[in-house]
């Protein structure tokens, strides 16, 4: 009986609410990677964003003021990222990676540099960000009420966000720029659509909604920072944006899913089992993920094509290679 | 050759540009950077168990450097360094307290176990990614975290010192790494490094495999019409590579901290990986860039008591060295524009 009472309107509720801030960063991510660039370096972002949107709350007491701190810094690396990476062609796994380290170790000696401490912020007169209280909703559903109520706007948000980006990428203007650009540059090229300017508006959308999904990490349900708070996520946004190939319906699967596995191991923990194998349980479901659907999408075709290839050409090659 | 100098004339100025925006940063916090450079290099050079105590710092990250650059010569991210790192040194561990073997034997059989740990921890992702395409370097990644829990929970749920808090019990003295000098823990495992990297070096340029791996790294293409079979090799160097990392943390083990600590070697995987690639991918050149970092990390212990800048603030100034130069490489590589391909080339 007792493990049934793991499963519950709390558990759905916590599941939301862990969802969301990965929902923001891999909604991100879908702008970059629709553009058709491999963005690791969504994890820095998300970790500035936590940063300074504790900085600019305790600064001006206000939550929002703190959001748009947030959003500025992760914006200020997506920029890096843009300009490193469409305009220098640098590698973007070398740049992403780079931007990583220097949001940690940026993060951490500014703590040092202002607040004289190392590890976390806790308290300082950090202003969290409000819950909404939706007028209505424990008439209307009683007990129930928690899941549509209750929430931190950027919970919101991040839900709101899949619809509207499914409309943007299949009706707007943009939404199909950005698609042709990731797709088809060649294409794009013809039509005269300016890859270097897509790419970096797809960059800073990303930037955008990183440094959302950061503000919610510090702000949200704990407002405190810690060093390297992000621990991961972003990482794990990558991968749903790998499998996803990042259309938002699916990432959106891809995050409820991680979003339980947070939510369902937090519970596992008041159980008792180690916490050091619940704290890797949702490392191991996108591991997981990853490797059972690129199992599946594997490029048949591409590999099928490759794979004659070859045999022709050894076929031709026949006497050099047995003199091997 | 004046290939290569300018390539090399490219690094230094991606290090200039980058200290110069470290200084920059450095003033922002209200420090002078002069004085933490001065500090830096006082706490990396300043007496004999300070430079014993740099090179105690260069070993790890030039071994780690050297993963990186078998992984990245033959076209592979291995991003999980750290994580092979872990459980290498785990492994190392675990045959050093509780495998009682003879002298000699025991640290020879200590340091096998770590490697093939660090190859079997790098196995799934490399199985997956020369099979099916999986991104290597997300897959490493997150197996970093796995790794370092995992090697957590065993030590502090199964293999605890009584009465210690989250270290193995020590290792016996059978399966130490000899020390070199008396006065430090410096130890064998700077000599196997050095080694280590002069015979990578060697493979690369001497052998037929080095070279077909070379090629695989450059142009897979090419080398796969040329009749390379390029998932084999791509998987045996992700293999090597990971054995490698998995070497790193059975020296760091053996030879440094004689038991396995939680957190015993952070980010020494992670400043290989820079190494490797500051140094373009050569082995020789990784020597270097490992002794520039491991003076960084060493002269950056003074920095938390004479200064008010924290020792993250290396972190910071090899970030932007890596940011620099992979800049540079491009700006003189803007002519030939292979527009969307993308790759770190070596």
């Amino acid at each position: 009986m007792e493990i049934l009472s793991l499963f519950n309107v709390a558990l759905i509720v916590a599941t939301l609410r862990m969802t969301a801030p990965i929902l923001l960063v891999a909604l991100g991510g879908s702008f970059t990677t629709k553009a058709g660039i491999f963005n690791i370096g969504l994890e820095g972002q998300m970790l500035v964003g936590a940063f300074f949107a504790v900085l600019g709350s305790i600064w001006s007491g206000s939550a929002l003021v703190g959001v748009a701190c947030g959003v500025a810094a992760a914006l200020v690396f997506a920029l890096a990222f843009a300009v490193l990476v469409v305009s220098f062609r640098a590698n973007e796994v070398v740049v992403g990676l780079a931007l990583n380290i220097l949001a940690g170790g940026m993060t951490i000696s500014l703590m040092k540099a202002i607040f004289g401490t190392r590890g976390s912020i806790v308290g300082k007169g950090i202003v969290g960000l409000p819950k909404v209280q939706i007028p209505g909703a424990r008439d209307l559903l009683g007990s129930w009420a928690p899941l549509i109520n209750g929430f931190t706007p950027m919970v919101y948000v991040a839900f709101i966000a899949v619809p509207l980006l499914v409309v943007f990428y299949k009706r707007t203007r943009l939404g199909l720029y950005i698609r042709v650009v990731g797709e088809k540059p060649e294409a794009a090229e013809a039509l005269g659509i300016s890859i270097t300017r897509v790419r970096y508006i797809a960059s800073l959308l990303c930037g955008l909604l990183a440094g959302l999904a950061g503000a919610h990490l510090s702000l949200g349900y704990i407002t405190m920072f810690t060093e390297n708070m992000s621990s991961g996520r972003g990482f794990m946004a990558v991968a749903i944006l790998i499998f996803s190939n990042g259309s938002p319906l699916k990432v959106l699967a891809g995050c409820l899913l991680f979003g339980f596995a947070d939510a369902f191991s937090l519970r596992l923990q008041t159980f008792g089992f180690p916490s050091y194998l619940i704290l890797a349980v949702p490392y191991l479901v996108a591991l997981t993920a990853l490797f059972a659907l690129s199992y599946r999408s594997r490029p048949k075709i591409i590999r099928e094509t490759l794979e004659s290839m070859r045999k022709l050409l050894s076929v031709e090659n026949k006497p050099a290679e047995t003199g091997k | 050759m004046s290939d290569k100098l300018r390539a090399f004339s490219g690094q230094i100025v991606a290090v200039l540009i980058a200290l110069a925006m470290g200084a920059v940063i450095i003033m922002l916090i209200d420090e002078s950077p002069i004085k933490v450079f001065m500090t830096l290099m006082r706490g990396a050079f300043g007496d004999q168990a300070k430079i014993a105590g740099t090179l105690l710092q260069t070993t790890p990250i030039l071994i780690c450097g050297i993963a990186a650059c078998i992984g990245l010569r033959g076209g592979m991210f291995n991003v999980g360094i750290e994580g092979q790192l872990f459980l290498g040194g785990f492994a190392a561990a675990w045959v050093g307290f509780a495998m009682p073997l003879p002298a000699g034997l025991h640290v020879v059989v200590a340091m096998a176990v770590a490697v093939i740990a660090g190859a079997a921890w790098v196995s799934i992702p490399a199985f997956f990614r020369v099979r099916y395409g999986t991104n290597e370097v997300v897959s490493t990644i997150l197996s970093n975290y796995v790794a370092v829990l995992l090697t957590s929970y065993l030590t502090i749920f199964l293999f605890k010192r009584p009465g210690g808090w989250s270290e193995t019990p020590p290792i016996l003295a059978t399966a130490y790494l000899p020390e070199l000098f008396a006065f430090s823990r410096l130890n064998w495992g700077l000599i196997i490094g050095l080694v280590l990297a002069l015979f990578v070096a060697w493979f690369f340029r001497h052998t037929a495999k080095g070279y077909s791996i070379s090629m695989v790294g450059s142009a897979p293409k090419f080398a796969e019409y040329g009749g390379i079979d390029v998932k084999r090799q791509g998987f045996l160097v992700l293999l090597a590579s990971g054995a490698v990392g998995g070497l790193a943390g059975g020296i760091e083990t053996l030879g440094v901290h004689h038991r396995f600590m939680e957190g015993f070697a952070p980010g020494f995987g992670f400043d290989g990986l820079i190494a490797a690639l500051l140094a373009n991918g050569s082995p020789i050149g990784t020597i270097v860039t490992a002794l520039f970092f491991g003076a960084l990390r060493n002269g950056s212990l003074l920095l938390e008591t004479d200064t008010n800048a924290s020792r993250e603030i290396i972190t910071v100034i090899q970030a932007l060295i890596i940011l620099s130069v992979s800049a540079q490489v491009l700006m003189k590589r803007r002519g030939d524009s292979t527009a969307g391909e993308r790759r770190w080339k070596f």
